[in-house]
């Protein structure tokens, strides 16, 4: 069935494409704002945050559904389970991007993080956990 | 064993847009802290050889791709654009040379875009 999947029509690449670029941008930005922030970068992590994960999500989570439609996975009943970590991983970690901005906002205007800052690492971490998990399914296909 | 393969290759790809991602920042202004950076230069190191190594696995792996496919050369000659490009930005970073290092690291995405763009287009397969 993978192997299957790893040819599709022509006009599927594009949604193909913008899934997987946002999705790469936004693993790199999550990836930047750990560092930053275990550096106690709380500007950079801030700014990575806010203007690299949230787009990058945004861009992500919208090719993920142009390209959803264009395979009519949602139209499966009921949806295989890779779909279902897809959409479940995506938003559930939107929130904790949101409550990660917020906390990073915060504490990028106090002289110490403090409790915002392991917050913050901690949202994030559980962020990237989720989305190798979401590698996982993409690449696997659990039904 | 081709999704553990598959799997694997993607996750190698992501640790390429660690790198990308990082050095975007650097480029765009931001002043990364060292650790930032050494990290960024470890995922392009591991990142790097797992996309080929585990690149070349899968296409001798499966029997609808050969080794020789226009799109699977075409990827062997960007990674080596890539790797190149990398390993320059590497040496060049600490120096300070930021007009250089801004020019070679958008260089170097675009290269890297062209990798994914060939992954998911496969011309010629």
């Amino acid at each position: 069935m993978s192997v299957l999947a790893a040819i599709r029509p022509d006009d599927w690449n594009i949604a193909l494409f913008v899934h997987v670029a946002g999705a790469m941008a936004l693993f790199g930005s999550l990836v930047l704002v750990a560092t930053a922030l275990a550096g106690s970068d709380l500007r950079l992590g801030y700014r990575a945050l806010l203007i690299g994960a949230i787009p990058s999500w945004i861009v992500m989570r919208v090719g993920a559904q142009w390209i959803a439609s264009k395979e009519h996975v949602d139209d499966i009943d009921p949806a295989p389970a890779w779909v279902g970590i897809g959409y479940g991983t995506s938003e559930g970690s939107f929130l904790l991007l949101i409550i990660a901005t917020v906390c990073a906002g915060v504490a990028a205007r106090r002289v110490r993080g403090g409790g915002l800052r392991t917050t913050t690492l901690v949202l994030v971490g559980i962020s990237l956990v989720a989305y190798v998990v979401a590698i996982w399914a993409m690449a696997t296909k659990p039904s | 064993m081709y999704d553990w393969l598959l799997f694997l290759h993607l996750i190698a790809a992501f640790l390429l847009a660690v790198t990308v991602v990082v050095y975007s920042a650097v480029a765009l202004g931001a002043a990364a802290p060292g650790r930032t950076l050494f990290v960024a230069d470890r995922c392009w190191d591991v990142g790097g050889l797992g996309t080929l190594l585990l690149g070349i696995w899968l296409a001798l792996y499966l029997d609808e791709y050969d080794f020789f496919d226009g799109w699977i050369i075409g990827a062997i000659v960007l990674w080596f654009v890539a790797t190149g490009l990398g390993q320059s930005l590497q040496r060049r970073t600490p120096a300070g040379e930021s007009a250089q290092v801004a020019a070679m690291h958008w260089l170097r995405t675009l290269v890297v875009l062209g990798l994914l763009v060939l992954m998911i287009w496969k011309p010629g397969a």
